[in-house]
């Protein structure tokens, strides 16, 4: 099994809130580095998912 | 405050560190170290002799850190975890969980916390509920669960409050600031003392954490005959989350290993019938897709894990640290010693009422029957909480820097 591997149809793969397939639909066009704003987005997206199951797993 | 050390110091300290550190990854390797290395879980033991109460390490986790520290200076050993009482109750109060009794508070100052399990009617996880964790797990948990075992987050759909929006503010900082404090402890401990962290990260077997925290033992027992196919849904769909966050806390150096604490895989709460059907399969993926990355499992096999051996003689070879609670050490090193480096097994109950002399004597049992070819480390059976005698720890660590040298 690899963490990359979640179910085609989960709403929310290991690692992620808000998917950004889904946040990008609510932006204007990204003039600038949209692979940029995508990483950043991923990157603070994932804090919201280490909380969760922290809250799970550890407290 | 850290302690100043000179330029002599330091360098004996990271000598010393460096020569723990390679003791302890090669009896965890399942390999002949030098001398059997010490690592002991020493959880409420550390406010004890460090002279906080259980109130205080679990309240404020830079005095837990600094318990962890005292031990660590003043005891040979090879390593520690930074925090073995680990729960940081001020952070539980801070959002408002429901299922803990914290020191101090619902309980003595003196006694450790405790883990609440609501009645059967009112599980946090819903017997009719599994639908949608199995969907979305990490929706499931935030927009269900979350305002279920929390007094202040509300559920979706009802007016957002005050106490609410703090708690996710404060419950998210708080949470990254003791998480870091690890970071800082760690390196505290290797300059300090020349002590190794003993894991880094954390796993849950899929059937644990839903009994644990979502429906309750006594709500999965049911289950596994009412509803066994969504019993063993949810497990498959918590799999891949399990697995994210244990490698998302491992070590990157590949050193030392990941911690899995089990609780209700063993005889009596599951029969070995439904260990295998329940409890077994998503968590063999799960260390064994570990493994290919190359971190190690510290198996943490709390209770009487013996009738399960046959099982846990399929992992890969090496992949786990099979650390021995009340089973038979000597079974297990002839069932799976070849396999696995082994810890534990020295019995709690001696450490808290036995003489140094019994202690020496067990450790020498111990230490001889399983340790001859490499791969053990000593440890008590299980965490040692406030009833272990300092004497009979000492008599522990002296034994086994005794009779322990290859």
């Amino acid at each position: 099994m690899s963490d990359k591997q979640a179910k085609p149809q989960a709403k929310r793969p290991p690692g992620t809130c808000v998917p950004w397939e889904e946040k990008v639909k609510e932006l204007p066009p990204i003039s600038g580095d949209k692979e940029l704003v995508e990483r950043l987005w991923k990157d603070i997206d994932a804090l919201g998912y280490v909380y969760i199951w922290q809250c799970l797993l550890s407290f | 405050m850290a302690t100043e050390t000179t330029p002599n110091q330091a360098d004996r300290m990271e000598q010393l560190y460096a020569q723990r550190l390679k003791r302890y990854v090669t009896a965890m390797r399942n390999e002949k170290p030098d001398c059997v290395p010490i690592r002991p879980f020493v959880a409420e033991f550390t406010a004890k002799y460090a002279g906080y109460t259980s109130q205080e390490v679990s309240y404020d986790y830079e005095k837990a850190f600094a318990a962890a520290r005292r031990c660590a200076a003043d005891f040979d050993w090879d390593a520690v975890v930074g925090n073995m009482v680990y729960g940081w109750m001020a952070l539980v109060k801070a959002i408002g969980l429901r299922y803990y009794a914290v020191p101090g508070i619902e309980i003595p100052p003196h006694s450790a916390f405790q883990y609440l399990e609501p009645p059967e009617d009112q599980a946090w996880m819903r017997e009719d509920e599994y639908d949608l964790l199995i969907e979305d797990p990490t929706g499931y948990l935030f927009n269900v669960w979350l305002p279920r075992v929390s007094d202040d987050v509300v559920p979706i759909g009802q007016p957002a409050t005050f106490r609410n929006n703090l708690s996710f503010l404060k419950g998210g900082m708080a949470m990254l600031q003791y998480f870091m404090g690890f970071g800082t402890q760690a390196e505290r401990l290797r300059k300090e003392s020349g002590t190794v962290s003993a894991i880094s990260g954390i796993l849950k077997a899929p059937f644990d954490i839903i009994a644990d925290k979502l429906r309750g033992y006594k709500g999965l027992c049911m289950d596994m005959y009412r509803q066994p196919k969504k019993v063993l849904a949810a497990c498959e769909a918590m799999m891949p989350h399990l697995l994210h966050v244990a490698l998302s806390g491992a070590d990157p150096a590949n050193n030392v290993p990941i911690g899995l604490w089990m609780h209700r895989g063993c005889v009596p709460f599951l029969s070995p019938a439904q260990f295998e059907r329940f409890y077994w399969p998503t968590l063999k993926q799960i260390i064994e897709a570990i493994w290919a990355r190359g971190h190690q499992v510290l198996f943490y096999a709390e209770g009487e894990w013996n009738p399960n051996l046959k099982y846990i003689a399929q992992l890969p070879e090496r992949s786990i640290i099979y650390h021995v609670d009340r089973g038979d050490v000597f079974e297990v090193h002839r069932a799976v010693g070849h396999k696995f480096c082994l810890s534990g097994g020295i019995p709690n109950d001696l450490l808290a009422f036995g003489t140094p002399e019994e202690v020496r004597a067990c450790c020498k049992k111990v230490i001889d029957g399983v340790a001859r070819d490499g791969g053990y480390i000593m440890d008590a059976s299980a965490i040692m909480q406030d009833d272990t005698r300092v004497e009979n720890l000492r008599a522990m660590t002296e034994a086994t820097r005794e009779h322990g040298v290859y």
